[in-house]
């Protein structure tokens, strides 16, 4: 399995910040910023891990989330949902739309590591 | 009719009856009592009668046994006997004189052959005593003629007095026959009367009744479009189901009114949900970022090697950026909160337009090229100097001018500024762009507060969705007001209007 992380983020800031975190801590990421750009990049380069903002141009988290499900070469990649909406009604739409993960902005960066190593020595 | 008159009109129809029965009664007294009176005096007239046929045939055998004794011995009558003859004779005639007096109307006739009758005995017997003792006197006295005359007229008068009598007696049997029979008649008259009219009286009242009774469990069931049919009556019946109708209908619109009331505070608090979800998400994104380069200049900072120092610049310069981002969406949140509970006040100064257009422009140009827009300006050099709150005035074009930005790419934004033709001292600004523009719905609620106008809106370009409802507030204390014009794809024209002073006399635009 790859050890690539998708990073969907369409702030620059925030984008900026996580790559370098991420990168920092020895993961391999590629990034979009919007649904349709992580969908085309799930298909080409099939990342271990998808991190995805939930609210995205074009296309939104949740719709990106639910179309990767329904596609079979992609259906099986874990997606955590990066959101700055914090309800519990929140973190069920994304469980619904396909997500397997979910964290809150601000993140709380080892929390996410962990949940990105679990994910990936699930595989 | 009404309940009442029908009440009456039957009450008085009971009593009409009633009155009848009465009179009936009173009339039927006073007949047999007149009949009663007439019978007794027949009845007394026959006694007398009687009384004085005994008289009269005692007096003849007196008579006619002096008159042998006169013949045969010649004695003399004394004083004694002859005033007992008298006496005799004044009683028969007093016994006649009582009968006249009760014959005066119906035995008159009779009687007045009776009195000549007996008049011309009594005269030939007093003529019989006088002359008693005379020797030369030639007594008639068992003449019959007179005495049968007097005897016979005494008997017609009798039979009539009895005949009489009879009659009474069946004009009594008859008047009670009568008077029973109309008693009776008025009696059932009336039960059966009454019974129609209480009948007649119970049906239609609880007719009406019932109608009123369905139409109240109806309306208490909660059914408010419920009416009455019109009940047939002028009355009180009629008055109550109008009534009942009306009291629907008040009922009705009531609540409507409070179901109405209740949609838009559930609307209301409903959008406040939703505005404070959005805020928190609002913050946590700048948050996101300030606390994520912190974090990472931190663990930067503890790597061995030397550290880049532009690049560290550069990162806290980000979390600069984000932390006043953070500080203006409170602000406009505390700003919104101010306006809404009225304590907002107008901070009037001197000021150009045109410097405050100019800077708004030069403000929004790092948008403007994030999103590779066109700013279009109109002369500003114009305008006429205000007296009014500088800040505001700032704070709507920065916003308008960001809002055309957000929603807009690779099109132009053109402000437009003038002094309207006829107001003189008022100003007119319009914002327009090339964006995505609004349906009509969406341009209805874009101005309120805690409304954005789709929620998805929000999603794909963020905000609070506070700027335009902060707009359209401060446009209204600074005296002036903001409308939108807008097509779906067609793009959107903000036009603000503001007087020079907003206590100015000319504000009349």
């Amino acid at each position: 399995m790859s050890k690539t992380i998708l990073l969907v983020e369409d702030n620059e800031l925030n984008r900026d910040m996580l790559v370098r975190r991420l990168s920092r801590a020895g993961l391999d990421v590629i990034t979009a910023g919007n649904g349709e750009e992580a969908l085309e990049q799930m298909r080409s380069a099939q990342p271990g891990v998808v991190l995805m903002d939930m609210n995205l141009p074009v296309m939104d988290g949740w719709t990106a989330c639910r179309k990767a499900r329904e596609e079979d070469a992609i259906a099986e990649i874990p997606i955590v949902a990066l959101t700055a909406h914090a309800s519990a009604e929140d973190r069920k739409t994304a469980m619904d739309a396909g997500c397997c993960e979910y964290a809150t902005k601000p993140i709380d960066f080892p929390e996410l590591l962990a949940k990105i190593k679990k994910l990936q020595g699930d595989d | 009719m009404s309940l009442r008159r029908r009440l009456t009109l039957s009450l008085v129809t009971i009593l009409i009856l009633f009155a009848i029965n009465v009179g009936t009664h009173f009339w039927g007294s006073v007949a047999r009592n007149e009949s009663m009176i007439a019978y007794r005096k027949s009845v007394t007239a026959a006694q007398l009668s009687t009384e004085i046929e005994q008289l009269i045939n005692d007096q003849r055998q007196t008579i006619l046994i002096l008159s042998t004794i006169r013949e045969n011995t010649g004695d003399q009558l004394d004083q004694e006997e002859y005033a007992q003859a008298q006496a005799k004779l004044t009683e028969t005639r007093d016994l006649i004189a009582r009968m006249g007096k009760l014959s005066r109307n119906v035995t008159r006739e009779h009687f007045a052959r009776l009195e000549e009758a007996t008049e011309t005995l009594l005269d030939e017997w007093q003529g019989f005593y006088d002359n008693y003792n005379d020797p030369e006197y030639h007594a008639e006295a068992d003449d019959p003629l007179a005495y049968l005359e007097a005897s016979q007229k005494l008997k017609e008068l009798e039979q009539h007095q009895a005949f009489i009598a009879v009659q009474r007696a069946n004009i009594i049997d008859r008047t009670i026959a009568l008077t029973d029979r109309i008693t009776l008649l008025g009696f059932v008259a009336s039960i059966v009367l009454t019974a129609i009219l209480g009948f007649i009286l119970v049906r239609y009242t609880n007719q009406s009744l019932k109608r009123l009774k369905r139409g109240t469990q109806r309306l208490g069931s909660g059914d408010l479009s419920y009416r009455i049919d019109i009940i047939d009556d002028t009355g009180e019946l009629g008055d109550l189901a109008r009534a009942f109708n009306d009291m629907s209908e008040k009922l009705r619109n009531a609540m409507h009114d409070v179901s109405q009331a209740r949609d838009a505070a559930d609307e209301a608090n409903a959008a406040k949900s939703s505005f404070l979800a959005n805020v928190s998400h609002e913050l946590r994104t700048p948050l996101n970022a300030i606390i994520g380069y912190s974090e990472m200049l931190h663990d930067e900072l503890s790597d061995p090697g030397e550290v880049d120092r532009g690049q560290f610049q550069l990162d806290l310069e980000k979390i600069i950026r984000s932390g006043r981002q953070l500080l203006s969406l409170i602000n406009d949140i505390l700003d919104l909160s101010k306006i809404e509970t009225g304590k907002m006040s107008l901070h009037r100064e001197e000021f150009m337009p045109a410097e405050l257009l100019e800077e708004a422009c030069e403000v929004i140009e790092p948008q403007l090229r994030a999103r590779n827009n066109t700013l279009e300006k109109s002369d500003f050099t114009t305008l006429p100097v205000f007296n009014n709150d500088a800040s505001k005035f700032r704070q709507v074009f920065t916003n308008l001018l960001s809002n055309a930005c957000k929603f807009t790419e690779n099109g132009t934004i053109s402000v437009t500024a003038r002094e309207p033709d006829g107001h003189p001292g008022w100003l007119e600004v319009t914002v327009r762009d090339t964006g995505i523009g609004m349906d009509a719905d969406q341009q209805k609620r874009v101005f309120e507060a805690f409304v954005q106008a789709e929620a998805s809106t929000s999603a794909n370009y963020g905000g609070t969705g506070l700027g335009l409802a902060i707009s359209r507030d401060f446009c209204e204390l600074m005296g002036g007001a903001i409308r939108v014009k807008s097509a779906p794809g067609k793009g959107s024209t903000f036009t603000v209007t503001l007087p020079s002073d907003p206590e100015s006399t000319h504000a009349d635009a």
